[in-house]
């Protein structure tokens, strides 16, 4: 080859990918400034794009994107009338000359944009659904709503874009339409279920029966799983379980699907009957699973029903699954630990010492030690502190110093409960439990006593939720003890426990009691505690008289601020929270 | 600083490093300072404490631009008690301490400025309208400053002129429902707005509400010709004008008044009769929830709205300007903007006589304006609630003790105190 032939080639060769790396580099550059907030520049950079080629869809999408946040939209109108002149067939330049025109305000443009897209495509509904979003745009419902009819009309579908019209009813709070929109748009597109649950699920308290009622005037399964995911959401989830047991399809993995549905719902749900019914979900699944998956399955169920209090329906489930030799090994640990969980929920505490032992070889030391200290809380529970007592005495874990430090208390040796709980510092349980100990140690360090049996036995009573016994229980020991040594915090409990048990006259004169000058560490947060008091009994000015002294007694108190907040409150200063 | 004031200074600082400390020195010092620089603990509540101490027949004063804005007050049992209760910051003072103080506050461009009389204070709101929907009724609230409710049949019934100064928020003076009639339609409280209204107007025998609130724009324009203070908020202050420009002309949609709006609105407009705007074009389309172009912000107008940014408080001189000073009292100069119907007031319709207090620099808009009227005087701030800059209908009330240091607050409390202050020839 003769050198300047050769070296032609050379430029030729050079100069076909030097076009296609310049037009990369505008795109990089602009992509780059919008990235970084230069929002003018981008436009300006993807404007200087499209002159060179102005049917570029990422350019025109580019500048459409920079020139919204500059609230200037509408200046890309001559580049789309471009591109459309470039690209007269591309749905994205369709699309985006629809959102062009509509933030123009030209909604002829908006129509006429939208029947020439039609035209060049008469089978999709793309056209019509950015018609009708672009008329969302100027918060122009009923011209979307007839953008969307007309393109059900011309496409001879009646559920063409039953999605986009069952959305436009829910933001006008017509929750029958979009519940028959849903429908057909669920009919159509199973994957929309979700959705229409979600959306349909916001529907409110007032609107609900009539929904039920068109939903059970259906007779196909797409309804009768609608039904049962909105019942289970709206608080009836055994009541959906019902509905769907009547039309589980015969075919086994179609059951599961249509199970593992309701299942999604209900485990959005805290409560003991959606927890329950997650337990029959569970069962009603398992029963249609291959054994290895089903025994995982039915331990799943028996941890929802023990969840939701129900034991004997937990048994069931875990019955013969611990026990049972072709039960996967991991399955049959947890299974025998749920049970042991179950066995000491329903007080049965002996037999499930008996059972822990027996799975004492395949429990890890950590997981054997939490569910004995579990075991020697029921104990405590009982009152069996003894029982409890041997049941932990080798755990040294701050928390068994911690169980420990409460069953000395209700033993009422108070000082070798004070030394365990310091032990077992602020890290044994989760910060609640935590709270409660450091609760207790200023309780008990006022007392300056070391056993104090009576005192024991009123918070053994409170442990086991006999408030009124234990409130009466408080205040005979505080009857006898110096305000200022622990009397006062001892009436202070008192008062607390008996206004949270609906006592306020007890309450009131327990708080009194404490809120004494003998006690200024204590008299503070009785005063605020009477003040609650009295602003819930409708007694607002004497409580204002209360917090005032409050704040004025015990000026450098930590319950100051609080208290002023309070007293704002019953002024009427700020809203009630 | 030499050392022996250094020290001094030190210890004062820590007598007054807590409300309480104050309560418990009480009996050794003459006067109280209430500091309104950052060192106070509760700015909103300082107001409320001046104001209660002016009620309870104490002569009190206001030091402007000294510690931004302190208030001095007799050191009496009631008004330490009343600090400490509120969480009030005071500083015990002796005389040589404020001889001091005088002596600063004669050389800089400060001034004290007597405090007399405790303002009698009327919110225009109707009967039912929540506490917590108006920023001023929440400031008030919080501060511990009483007032009195009123709405069109006491305006009517001349009973403003027993106040000193009238609050307006956001209502809608020409009577078009803050022109939410169509976009919120069905509406509980709309509905109950409207029924609200239309039955004030037929009890007060209009013929429409947008007649109705007509008249009483003007029996509040006449309050403050008469020596009265005049304090709006939000959508009060340009309804309030339009309203008085009218005079007559239909401004109003047809779902108001039973007839549409008059095409030529804007060229009818008699700008000389309003407080604040002129030359501003009117909105004529019925479902937009904007009245004009006296907004700067346009919220409510998709396409014309404008983000917030920061708003400047001027500096006046104290002892010129004694009025533009007080109401600019802050411990921030530069404050955070927020929404309202009307939010801000653009330049381009303000009359030339207006005082501009706070703008949003470089912007065509302002944020802050006073300006007189016959005998009394006028301040418009634009925008809803200081505190929730997004301010949307149902939002969860704002709850001043979350903000006890709000400056933006502290303008609408500068303007409860200004009508307190003791009149004194100008300098100039």
């Amino acid at each position: 080859m003769p050198p300047l032939s050769r070296s032609c080639l050379w430029f030729v060769l050079l100069l076909i990918p030097a076009r296609g790396w310049s037009q990369q580099t505008g795109i990089t550059r602009a992509f780059d400034l919008e990235r970084r907030g230069d929002y003018a520049a981008a436009a300006e950079a993807y404007r200087a794009m499209l002159t060179g080629k102005p049917g570029d869809v990422s350019a025109l999408l580019g500048l459409e994107r920079s020139l919204l946040p500059l609230n200037r939209s509408a200046e890309i109108l001559p580049a789309v009338r471009a591109a459309l002149k470039a690209a007269p067939s591309s749905s994205a330049v369709y699309g985006i000359a629809l959102r062009a025109w509509a933030a123009a305000d030209q909604p002829d443009s908006v129509r006429s944009v939208a029947e020439r897209w039609a035209r060049i495509a008469p089978t999709e509904e793309a056209p019509y659904r950015e018609w009708g979003a672009a008329e969302l745009g100027r918060q122009n419902r009923s011209a979307a709503r007839a953008a969307y009819l007309r393109g059900r009309e011309r496409l001879g579908r009646p559920d063409a874009m039953a999605a986009e019209m069952a959305q436009l009813s829910l933001a006008e709070a017509d929750y029958a339409t979009a519940l028959r929109e849903w429908l057909l748009a669920v009919g159509r597109l199973p994957g929309y279920r979700a959705t229409a649950v979600s959306t349909l699920g916001q529907a409110p308290q007032s609107a609900r029966p009539e929904l039920l009622r068109l939903l059970r005037r259906e007779s196909d399964i797409v309804a009768r799983r609608i039904e049962a995911e909105l019942r289970a959401r709206w608080g009836d989830p055994l009541g959906g379980f019902g509905v769907l047991t009547t039309v589980l399809p015969a075919d086994r993995v179609q059951a599961i699907a249509v199970l593992r549905g309701l299942l999604d719902q209900l485990r959005t749900l805290r409560t003991p009957g959606a927890r329950r019914t997650e337990g029959m979900v569970l069962e009603a699944i398992a029963a249609r699973s291959p054994e290895v998956q089903a025994s995982r399955t039915r331990l799943e169920a028996a941890q929802a029903y023990t969840a939701a209090g129900d034991r004997a329906a937990a048994r069931r489930m875990l019955g013969g699954l611990a026990d049972n030799r072709a039960t996967p090994r991991s399955v049959a640990s947890d299974a025998a630990t749920t049970l042991v969980g179950v066995l000491i929920d329903e007080g049965k505490l002996a037999e499930a010492t008996g059972r822990l032992a027996e799975l004492r070889p395949t429990l890890s030391a950590d997981d054997y030690d939490a569910i004995r200290r579990r075991i020697a809380f029921g104990w405590m529970k009982q009152g069996n502190l003894e029982r409890a007592d041997s049941a932990i005495a080798a755990d040294s874990s701050v928390e068994g110093l911690a169980l420990s430090g409460h069953i000395h208390l209700y033993q009422g040796d108070i000082g070798r409960a004070v030394e365990l709980f310091k032990e077992a510092g602020p890290y044994a349980g989760d910060r609640a439990e935590a709270t409660h100990r450091t609760t207790l140690l200023a309780l008990l360090q006022p007392l300056d006593r070391d056993s104090m049996p009576e005192l024991g036995q009123a918070l053994l009573q409170l442990e086991q939720g006999d408030t009124a016994e234990a409130a009466a229980g408080l205040e005979r020991v505080a009857a006898g003890l110096p305000a200022s040594h622990g009397g006062a915090e001892l009436y202070l409990l008192a008062g607390r426990l008996s206004a949270a048990s609906g006592k306020p006259v007890e309450a009131e004169r327990l708080l009194r009691a404490a809120a004494v000058k003998e006690a200024p560490s204590t008299a503070p947060a009785a005063e605020l505690a009477l003040a609650e008091l009295l602003i819930s009994g409708r007694r607002g000015a004497e409580a204002v008289e209360i917090l005032e002294h409050l704040i004025l007694t015990y000026s450098r108190s930590a319950l100051v601020p609080q208290a002023r907040r309070k007293l704002d409150e019953a002024r009427g200063a700020v809203p009630k929270t | 600083m030499r050392r022996r004031e250094f020290v001094s200074q030190g210890c004062a600082g820590l007598v007054a490093v807590s409300p309480l400390a104050s309560w418990r020195f009480r009996s050794q010092a003459p006067w109280l300072l209430v500091p309104m620089d950052d060192v106070q603990t509760d700015h909103l509540k300082a107001y409320g404490l001046t104001y209660r101490a002016l009620k309870r027949g104490v002569k009190a004063e206001w030091f402007l631009n000294y510690r931004s804005g302190a208030f001095l007050l007799p050191s009496d049992a009631g008004t330490a008690r009343d600090a400490a209760l509120a969480g009030v910051l005071v500083e015990p003072l002796d005389d040589g301490q404020l001889v001091q103080i005088r002596g600063g506050l004669q050389g800089g461009n400060m001034d004290a400025v007597p405090l007399e009389k405790p303002p009698k204070v009327a919110v225009y709101a109707p009967p039912n309208a929540p506490p917590w929907d108006d920023a001023v009724t929440m400031a008030l609230n919080y501060a511990g400053i009483e007032f009195e409710k009123v709405w069109d049949a006491e305006v009517m019934g001349q009973k403003l002129k027993t106040y000193d100064w009238l609050h307006l928020h956001h209502e809608d003076f020409t009577g078009q429902y803050s022109k939410f009639f169509l976009n919120y339609a069905g509406s509980a409280w709309l509905v109950d707005m409207v029924e609200q209204n239309r039955a004030m107007a037929r009890t007060l025998g209009f013929p429409s509400v947008p007649a109705e609130k007509a008249a009483v724009a003007g029996a509040i324009a006449n309050f403050v010709d008469k020596g009265g203070f005049l304090f709006a908020m939000c959508t009060a202050t340009e309804t309030l004008d339009l309203a008085l420009a009218a005079a007559g002309t239909d401004i109003a949609a047809s779902y108001a008044d039973g007839d549409p709006m008059d095409p030529n609105a804007t060229a009818r407009m008699k700008w000389d009769r309003a407080f604040a705007f002129h030359n501003a074009q009117l909105e004529l389309s019925p479902t937009t929830p904007v009245y004009s172009d006296i907004d700067g912000h346009q919220v409510n107008s998709p396409e014309r709205r404008q983000p917030l940014g920061s708003y400047t408080l001027f500096n006046f001189s104290a002892k010129i300007d004694p009025v533009a000073t007080m109401l600019v009292q802050n411990h921030r100069q530069v404050i955070p903007d927020f929404y309202g119907l009307t939010t801000s007031f653009s330049r381009k319709t303000l009359k030339p006589s207006v005082t501009v207090l706070a703008e949003e620099t470089g912007a065509p808009w302002v944020k802050y304006i006073h300006g007189e009227h016959g005998q009394g005087t006028w301040t418009f701030f634009g925008g809803h609630d200081p505190e929730d800059p997004q301010h949307q209908i149902g939002d969860a009330p704002t709850d001043l003790s979350l903000h006890p240091h709000s400056p933006g607050y502290r303008l609408i409390l500068n303007n409860v105190l200004f009508p307190a202050a003791k009149k004194k020839e100008l300098k100039t």
